[in-house]
């Protein structure tokens, strides 16, 4: 089982490494053929010593060099991990008994699991076995030709792809600009159905957008860069490019709800209900059952609200019927176990939330989510250290 | 200044909704008042509740408010009607309010105080009996009893309780008709002949601390006689009734003995006035949980609170819910308390408070407070 890699042992390598991906082996090839048929087709001159082609060849220059070295070693590394990850999947789908070929990466997920369970707190740290593609970072293409010149007009800015990106909105925002005034003096109305909706997605964050470059940038330079996405999504024509923009906007969390919302079933009265299971919050766990039409009633443990003896635990588990306006028009009915108070109020809180979907329209919903109570709050009671009071907690200072 | 004033004047009084009641008797009270408050005069309130009566809390809120205000209630209706209805030469009807805590037990009881005080009844009011057997303050008077072997004294606490009886029933003390059956001898040099007002007797227990208690049990068999006699309708009202069955009190004896509540003369007294071996009167007596420590404040229901011993002291009686408002009720609460100043805001958080308190009434004047 090599090849379970905990993923902490990895030192993160992106940085030393050059990407490393199809279009690098295109690029090699592409060069290494554009050469034979030039000979080939010259068949006239084949007896010709083509002086010029000869001394090309030779000249690959040392960064080249070293370059497909490193491609090289890579290349082979890669090739290794994949084989081993193949070979590792297939024992794995032994181990747990099903048939090697149809095995699947979910299937492996499920399988480690199983036999490495691992009670780490942060999921990245647990063991998992990925394709190598997934876990070794790409490495940036060759940036030049054999003869040492690049590819890219924009290689000697040092981050060619963050300025090709630049330069492709200006240009953007240029043409929309001359195609507005085309417009304008043709009199003509812009296209009514052609629109841009920016509500439902946000612009890619800094990191975000460091790997879709493959590039490091600044501060500064991430303004730049949302300045002018701004510029050119504020213009009238902006849909002309959407495709453009849309390449670096990332669709709100929000959208995700939206899909998953469940069809509430149907008691007996013809009620329509919600339950929703697995309400946590701190140790308190519970299932919430929403019933609409109602009048408001709250049962909680087979008890009504005054099974909370303080207000700011009602106050919590009113929260989301007064936030949505439906405190009288539907009954509550909640069974919770574990916890304190606070803990329990704030299970019942997001249960009641999360069942409450189905009864609100996509505003309110996108409201209640912006206000939070679609959120879960996974925080839990940290542990008191050895030679202090408490969790942070430091003794009383003392002089002596 | 002037301005403001102005504008609250305008906002109270264009409050088309009705909260109060004209009807201030409460003989009169009938389900047209129910959820509507009704004012006592303060002097009257002053006469019966000087000495406690009300909880304190309330007591507080009817300062700031100048004035006592009280909700003409189901509970109290109930009860109004039931000693109306009943056969005064029967045995005496035992009537248990409980209910959970805060949702105004006493408040009634004060309400059917002031039917009684209409009525003409003597009173015999217990305002809060944990007061005697509960609440140890420092200078707590305690001594054995002379008359009675084994038995615990508490001159003071009863010498207080016979000034609260002489002010609630002034105007019947004062009249004179009502006279000892027998003379009581405290000692030597004083005695209390047969015959002798029984404002002689309450005045002899006030000035002769030592002897209060005997006074006390010597008041109760006399008005006991004295209903019997029909000479006087007599109206008991103990609040916290079920503290004189909780095992222990948290007296202790001079030789640091734990004192029950049996073994206290007090008990004994008022023992003797809820069993229903006479006629021509109503009992009517609270279970409470605040009359018990916290770790048994289990139940509300008087099963729990009264104790085995209590219960069957007390069965066969009526037991009336005080139960948390009603719609009607908050809404007319939220106006009055709206009409006081008490609670201001949007009406939206109405809905919110209701919920937050669960509408019981204690607590919903409490989260009214910062409002």
């Amino acid at each position: 089982m090599s090849l379970v890699i905990i993923k902490q042992l990895l030192p993160h390598t992106r940085s030393l490494c050059v990407k490393f991906r199809q279009p690098a082996v295109c690029n090699i090839y592409s060069y290494s053929t554009k050469v034979t048929p030039a000979s080939g087709s010259n068949n006239v001159l084949d007896n010709i010593t083509d002086w010029e082609t000869l001394s090309k060849k030779k000249k690959i220059s040392k960064a080249m060099k070293a370059y497909l070295e490193r491609a090289q070693e890579h290349d082979e590394f890669m090739k290794r991990q994949q084989f081993e990850y193949k070979i590792g999947k297939r024992h794995l789908a032994n181990m747990m008994g099903e048939d090697p070929e149809t095995f699947t990466q979910k299937d492996v997920d499920r399988a480690i699991e199983y036999l490495f369970p691992s009670g780490i707190y942060d999921p990245a740290a647990r063991p998992l076995m990925k394709p190598p593609e997934e876990i070794f970072p790409a490495r940036k293409a060759a940036e030049f030709d054999e003869a040492g010149r690049p590819h890219h007009f924009l290689f000697y800015t040092g981050k060619p792809n963050f300025f090709k990106l630049m330069y492709d909105a200006a240009e953007n925002i240029k043409n929309l600009q001359s195609f507005e005034d085309k417009v304008i003096r043709k009199k003509a109305s812009p296209d009514p159905n052609g629109d841009l909706n920016l509500n439902t997605s946000v612009w890619l964050t800094k990191d975000q957008l460091e790997q879709v470059l493959v590039e490091n940038i600044t501060d500064l330079e991430y303004d730049n860069f949302k300045a002018v996405m701004e510029r050119l999504a504020s213009l009238p024509y902006a849909y002309r490019f959407k495709e453009f923009i849309e390449k670096f906007r990332k669709p709100l969390s929000s959208q995700r709800f939206a899909l998953e919302i469940p069809k509430p079933g149907y008691d007996s009265e013809g009620r329509a209900f919600i339950t929703t299971y697995e309400c946590l919050r701190k140790k308190a766990r519970g299932d919430v059952t929403v019933k609409s039409p109602g009048t408001g009633k709250i049962t909680i443990n087979g008890k009504d609200l005054t099974y909370f003896d303080d207000v700011q635990s009602r106050e919590q588990v009113i929260f989301p019927l007064i936030f949505t306006g439906m405190l009288d028009r539907v009954d509550v009915e909640c069974h919770i176990e574990g916890g304190g108070p606070s803990g329990q109020s704030g299970a019942i809180r997001w249960g009641i939330a999360w069942s409450l979907r189905s009864f609100v329209d996509s505003a309110m919903l996108q409201q209640m989510q912006v206000a939070g109570l679609l959120t879960r709050d996974h925080r839990r009671r940290e542990r008191k250290k050895p030679g202090q009071p408490g969790a942070r907690k430091k003794p009383t200072w003392k002089r002596r | 200044m002037l301005s403001r004033n102005w504008r609250h004047l305008c906002r109270r009084y264009s409050q088309a909704v009705n909260f109060r009641t004209t009807e201030n008797s409460p003989a009169q009270h009938n389900d047209k008042q129910e959820g509507l408050f009704y004012t006592i005069n303060p002097d009257l309130c002053k006469q019966l509740f000087a000495h406690g009566g009300f909880p304190r809390s309330f007591m507080k809120q009817t300062k700031t408010f100048t004035e006592t205000a009280i909700m003409v209630r189901q509970p109290a209706l109930d009860l109004l009607a039931c000693i109306k209805a009943s056969d005064m030469s029967q045995p005496v009807i035992r009537y248990v309010l409980y209910g959970e805590k805060g949702t105004g037990k006493s408040i009634t009881l004060a309400h059917l105080l002031h039917y009684a005080h209409e009525e003409g009844f003597l009173i015999v009011h217990v305002p809060w009996v944990s007061e005697w057997l509960r609440r140890v303050p420092r200078h707590k008077e305690m001594s054995n009893s002379q008359t009675h072997e084994g038995f615990v004294d508490l001159p003071l606490d009863a010498a207080a309780w016979l000034i609260h009886f002489k002010s609630q029933n002034q105007t019947l003390l004062k009249s004179g008709e009502l006279k000892t059956s027998k003379q009581y001898v405290w000692s030597k040099r004083e005695t209390t002949e047969a015959g002798s007002p029984l404002a002689a007797l309450v005045e002899h227990g006030i000035s002769r601390v030592k002897y209060a208690c005997d006074v006390v049990d010597a008041l109760i068999d006399e008005i006991k006689i004295l209903s019997n006699a029909k000479q006087c309708k007599t109206f008991v009202a103990i609040d916290g009734f079920n503290s004189f069955f909780y095992p222990l009190t948290r007296l202790n004896t001079p030789t640091k003995r734990k004192v029950k509540p049996e073994e206290v003369t007090l008990t004994t007294s008022f023992m003797k006035i809820t069993t229903n071996d006479w006629n021509n009167g109503a009992v009517v007596v609270t279970a409470d949980q605040l009359a018990f420590p916290d770790d048994h404040q289990e139940s509300y229901l008087p099963r729990y609170l009264l104790y085995k011993k209590g219960f069957e002291h007390l069965d066969p009686f009526v037991p009336i819910e005080v139960g948390r408002y009603s719609d009607k009720e908050f809404i007319s609460c939220v106006n009055y308390y709206r009409d006081r100043l008490w609670l201001r805001g949007p009406p939206e958080i109405e809905a919110e408070l209701k919920f937050t308190s669960a509408s019981n009434p204690y607590r919903f004047m409490e989260q009214c407070a910062p409002l």
